[in-house]
């Protein structure tokens, strides 16, 4: 379970998040959209604890990400928009690595290394060293690394960048999965087809503020009245704001 | 030339370009830069002035002895400079994605290694430079030199002298690149290790400088004499050897002299640099395509232990110090820059051990034994602030652009810290009690020669003066060491630079160099107050004196209370670094 309230960034006198608030629920798929430099990830980095908010309040999962950012922490499992990983490492250590820092007993962090490895089709390369990776590959391992532990939310941030078809489905049928299971899942993205596929809600952001928040049947009646395409929605709503 | 020119002045806007921050934070760092450099650049001026003023005048070695005490220290100065270009060459050249951009324009691989070889010296010698100039003008107004000193010394010998390094450094990493593609590289990279190491150890083999001085002060006080037939044959053609001589001409107005050696010295340069070029001209590009099947290194006899050191296997640590520690061993044996650096300067290390431990202290005088002392002292600390420096500083960087992942863990910043804190610690802790322990080994075992025959050695049990002096550097040394890692590694959180993957120019960033100037500055304050306790304890050896307890209890506080100072806030400021916003 996901809640931001009255959620605000600063960065000198530029306003990154203007007072957004929200509530995700525990097993909901939320989509995060917005255009470039809406606030997205800003959001997302105080999320996951790699920013810290100017004011407002970040609960996940009840516990509060400034306050209690360890409890926090333990509870999701964050996908980057770029899939950085230690060079030197393997993608299997990688994974282990990961589940290490969430405090995983080994037997049991064996078991759901072989599990994510299996999940996301990794066996063929998982152990050579993520620095002779392509983008998907490493985007796989990342994927990998936040599910090893289980998490009861995942936050993702953009995770079809470098993917391909194949990959891209990978991903998408784990992270339904997950949901199913009663994860709750932050995604932002710029495919607005995967969102509409995906969530069961969606949020758009433009100029670090919430000017749209349904669930996807409401979105399907507002596509009625642009041509019928959620590209045509978001374009309009952008668009609105600019002006 | 027009492309060269072209990109050379992009790479200088780019090099002018005011930062876009300017928070506070920001500010305050920058500013705290300039005060450090510019007192630093002051405080190289004053000490530069103080010592040749010391050594002439105090201790009286005469301009001979101090001009070929220079030419030693301008030996290491050139190797140092000549090692770290070729490290960091490696990277700027085959490394950088600047080059593979390069690459794919119709600019010649010839001037991509220019542009590449000159960005490298110039971005790894712009500190020198300053402490360098600082220093002449010390030297230069002790003897009261004419204006053209300056200019002349900056212009046409430091410089070409650190050009030449580079140029050195060049050439052998070019041969070994193009000796890589038939020879195994790991023997190659252990052959140029052992030929540094043998050329240190023979230089001062040669050059035997407990022999030089016991030769020299025989004309005492006639010694500002020029004795150049006591300097061995070979030493005579090395670059540092020219630049002594040009200092020492200089001071006694030979003009012919000073010309000559300066021509031999810029003919050396421009010669390495055609070599270079030439080299590079027809094998750049090949030993660039041969670069990238080295790409994954890895030591053999390392995969055995992989098994060991497995992620897979149980411990009885917790699990988020295991997998942190297990992270940072791998990331260190599997990058050749780390080990192989590290690996050269163990070797460096262990030559001055055995050279410092079997030393023959047999002076008369307490002040040249103090000086001595403290020489010997303050060149190990200094070894250790090399390595905290190079191998401490850049562990927060190192965890680059994949920081994300500890960051956004449950792991606390703090604890991350410890762990990478405590784990240098520990290894450049144990490293610097080695070298307090063995160099002590003459002060704790002195041995003199007896009658002019070496190999009589009589063993003589130490003065308790002295034991008391070897005690005291023991104890300090690790509350020293234990201050300088936490320098250097809490600066390198304070500096932090996650999208440099080198850590070698980690080590020689603009952080690294400041926090470099701060170290010496403590250095200096160490070597002030031990200096009352090294002359206290050798005047009271020869005048057969008590220990004068309350001077040491003062002096030990003056060390050990500004070090707990200096230590806690440093910490407290790289962990509070550790927690801005992750950009």
């Amino acid at each position: 379970m996901i809640e931001l309230r009255n959620l605000h960034k600063t960065f000198g006198s530029f306003v990154a998040v203007d007072d957004i608030s929200l509530s995700i629920p525990a097993g909901e798929f939320f989509g995060f959209l917005g255009p470039n430099g809406a606030g997205k990830t800003t959001t997302i980095k105080m999320m996951t604890g790699l920013f810290t908010p100017t004011s407002g309040q970040i609960l996940i999962n009840g516990y509060d990400v400034v306050k209690q950012p360890q409890q926090a922490k333990a509870t999701f499992g964050y996908i980057p928009d770029h899939p950085y990983l230690y060079d030197k490492l393997t993608g299997r250590e990688f994974i282990y690595y990961m589940g290490g820092l969430y405090g995983m007993e080994k037997n049991d962090l064996r078991e759901n290394v072989e599990r994510v490895i299996d999940l996301l089709e990794l066996a063929g390369w998982v152990d050579k060293k993520t620095e002779d990776y392509s983008q998907g590959m490493r985007q796989r391992v990342t994927f990998a690394a936040a599910f090893v532990h289980r998490p009861k939310t995942i936050i993702i941030d953009e995770p079809m960048v470098g993917l391909d078809p194949r990959s891209a489905r990978i991903v998408k049928d784990s992270l339904s999965q997950q949901a199913k299971q009663g994860c709750s899942i932050f995604m932002s993205t710029h495919i607005l087809e995967m969102a509409e596929e995906l969530c069961d809600r969606i949020g758009i952001i433009n100029k670090s503020k919430i000017i749209f928040l349904d669930t996807k049947e409401n979105l399907h009646l507002h596509k009625t009245k642009y041509d019928g395409n959620l590209e045509s929605v978001f374009l309009e709503l952008t668009k609105e704001q600019t002006e | 030339m027009t492309t060269f020119l072209h990109i050379l002045w992009f790479k200088n806007l780019m090099f002018w370009k005011v930062p876009s921050q300017r928070d506070t934070g920001t500010i305050i760092r920058n500013v705290g830069s300039f005060v450090v450099f510019g007192s630093f650049a002051v405080g190289a001026f004053y000490f530069s002035h103080f010592l040749t003023a010391f050594l002439l005048e105090e201790v009286k070695i005469g301009l001979f002895l101090f001009h070929r005490f220079i030419g030693m220290l301008l030996f290491v100065f050139f190797v140092t400079i000549n090692l770290g270009n070729m490290v960091v060459s490696f990277s700027t050249l085959y490394r950088t994605p600047e080059v593979q951009f390069l690459l794919t324009t119709p600019v010649s691989y010839l001037n991509i290694f220019v542009i590449k070889f000159l960005d490298n010296f110039f971005y790894s010698s712009g500190t020198l430079f300053m402490v360098g100039f600082s220093v002449l003008l010390g030297y230069g107004f002790y003897f009261d030199l004419p204006w053209h000193f300056y200019p002349v010394m900056m212009f046409g010998v430091l410089v070409p002298f650190m050009f030449l390094a580079a140029c050195i450094a060049v050439i052998v990493l070019l041969l070994v690149m193009k000796l890589a593609a038939r020879v195994n590289f790991r023997i190659l990279i252990a052959a140029v290790v052992v030929a540094y190491i043998g050329q240190v150890y023979l230089y001062f083999t040669v050059t035997s400088p407990v022999h030089l001085v016991r030769e020299v002060m025989k004309y005492y006080p006639n010694v500002d004499l020029y004795f150049g037939s006591l300097d061995p044959a070979g030493v005579r053609y090395l670059p540092n050897f020219w630049v002594s001589e040009i200092m020492y001409f200089y001071v006694a107005g030979n003009t012919s002299a000073v010309l000559g050696y300066a021509v031999m010295l810029a003919a050396s340069t421009v010669g390495a640099f055609l070599i270079a070029l030439s080299i590079a001209a027809g094998s750049y590009y090949d030993t660039w395509i041969t670069s990238l099947s080295i790409k994954s290194l890895t030591m053999k006899a390392l995969t055995l232990k992989d098994r060991f050191f497995s992620f897979g296997r149980s411990s009885s640590l917790s699990a988020p110090v295991e997998v942190l520690l297990k992270k940072e061993l791998w990331q260190f044996v599997r990058e050749p820059m780390q080990w192989i650096h590290f690996v050269v300067m163990m070797g460096l290390l262990v030559i001055f051990l055995s050279s410092v431990s079997t030393l023959n202290i047999r002076l008369e005088s307490a002040y040249l034994k103090a000086v001595v002392y403290l020489v010997i002292f303050i060149f190990n600390i200094f070894l250790i602030n090399s390595l905290a420096l190079r191998f401490a500083f850049p562990m927060i960087s190192l965890e680059g652009n994949a920081y994300w992942s500890l960051r956004s863990s449950p792991v606390p910043a703090e604890q991350v810290y410890r762990i990478k804190f405590l784990l240098v610690m520990t290894i450049l802790g144990v490293l610097s009690m080695v070298i307090a322990l063995l160099s002590n080994v003459p002060y704790l075992f002195i041995h003199h020669i007896v009658g002019e025959k070496p190999w009589l050695v009589e063993r003589v049990v130490p003065s308790s003066q002295v034991r008391v002096l070897a005690y005291c550097s023991i104890i300090i040394t690790p509350i020293v060491t234990m201050t300088l890692v936490s320098l250097n590694f809490a600066f390198g959180s304070i500096y932090a630079n996650y999208s440099e993957k080198n850590p070698i120019r980690i080590a020689s960033s603009q952080g690294a160099t400041m926090t470099f100037l701060l170290s010496v500055v403590y250095l200096v304050y160490l070597l002030g107050v031990y200096y009352f306790a090294a002359t206290m304890l050798f005047t009271a050896e020869i005048r057969k004196l008590p220990v004068d307890w309350t001077v040491l209890q003062i002096v030990m506080g003056a060390i050990i209370v500004p070090s707990v100072i200096i230590t806690g806030v440093v910490h407290t400021l790289g962990i509070r670094s550790l927690r801005r916003d992750l950009t």
